[in-house]
């Protein structure tokens, strides 16, 4: 299982309660000149996992240790103008179902939103190191 | 041109365990060949003894004895740390770097500067394992411990 398959099953369980929103599994990709968390509003969507890694310890025999940082975005819009009354449930539920990930050194979940006509977009980053 | 050795091959800098000098030199039959080294260092300092006389404004020396110690940083292996039961013919590799220090036994070691092939230079003696130190955390992840070998009488140089 991957970083994004077990965020996503996460997710799903964690929205179980939230009839109003659901989650795709596609990633979200472009369509029509908008992604597709903008055209289908009330939709959480991971992106593709990005992975970085750099030496965490040099040996001289050249057995290094490395360390991984995964960092995972996922989108959800939804109307600006009636937010749902449990938008903020909805919020911490996303940023908890990043605890799903174990054996890590460091992670980190924050989000940031835009608003577009009458659209806000929330942007959820999830961060994992790992060695 | 003076060339300084450079240890960035991964197969340079070896610090080499045994029960005998033959074992313990690079590349030697039934050595251990301790991994994941940070850092390896050599310390040989002469004892001295200072003084001075009333004809001098400077203070005087002379040497005593050589103090030799080789001293390194480590990733913890878990064999090289524990020992692996099957290495039955290098009892440092059998019963491991702990075992080995808590039994005050003296072994043989080599630390090699330019690598195991023939006509590199290397450093010897015996000595007994110490300064083991292993600790971890969340930060560093991984066991990571120091150690030294107080060496036993002289260092002699040496080539493979």
């Amino acid at each position: 299982m991957s970083v994004r398959s077990d965020l996503i099953s996460q997710i799903t369980t964690n929205l179980s309660g939230h009839s109003n929103i659901s989650i795709n599994s596609e990633l979200p990709f472009i369509q029509g000149g908008n992604p597709l968390y903008s055209t289908n509003m009330n939709t959480v969507y991971v992106d593709e996992q990005e992975i970085e890694r750099e030496t965490l310890y040099v040996t001289l025999d050249g057995g290094n240790v490395e360390q991984s940082t995964t960092t995972i975005n996922a989108y959800l819009a939804t109307d600006a103008k009636e937010q749902f009354s449990d938008i903020n449930t909805v919020i911490s539920n996303l940023l908890i179902a990043g605890d799903v990930i174990s054996n890590t050194v460091d992670v980190e979940k924050s989000y940031e939103t835009e608003i577009a006509d009458d659209v806000i977009t929330y942007t959820f980053e999830y961060s994992y190191t790992t060695i | 041109m003076a060339q300084a050795i450079n240890v960035t091959s991964g197969s340079q800098a070896i610090l080499t365990l045994g029960t005998t000098a033959a074992m313990a030199a690079p590349g030697g039959t039934d050595g251990l060949v301790v991994p994941l080294v940070q850092d390896v260092s050599v310390s040989t300092q002469p004892g001295t003894v200072r003084y001075s006389t009333l004809d001098s404004t400077s203070s005087s020396a002379f040497t005593t004895v050589m103090e030799n110690e080789v001293s390194f940083n480590m990733l913890l292996d878990e064999d090289t740390f524990f020992g692996n039961a099957s290495l039955t013919n290098n009892s440092v590799a059998e019963l491991g770097l702990f075992t080995t220090s808590n039994n005050k036994t003296e072994i043989h070691f080599s630390v090699a500067f330019e690598g195991a092939d023939s006509t590199d230079n290397y450093l010897h003696g015996t000595g007994f394992i110490g300064g083991l130190a292993p600790n971890a955390s969340l930060e560093q992840a991984v066991w990571i411990s120091s150690g030294s070998i107080i060496v036993n009488g002289d260092l002699s140089k040496d080539t493979v």
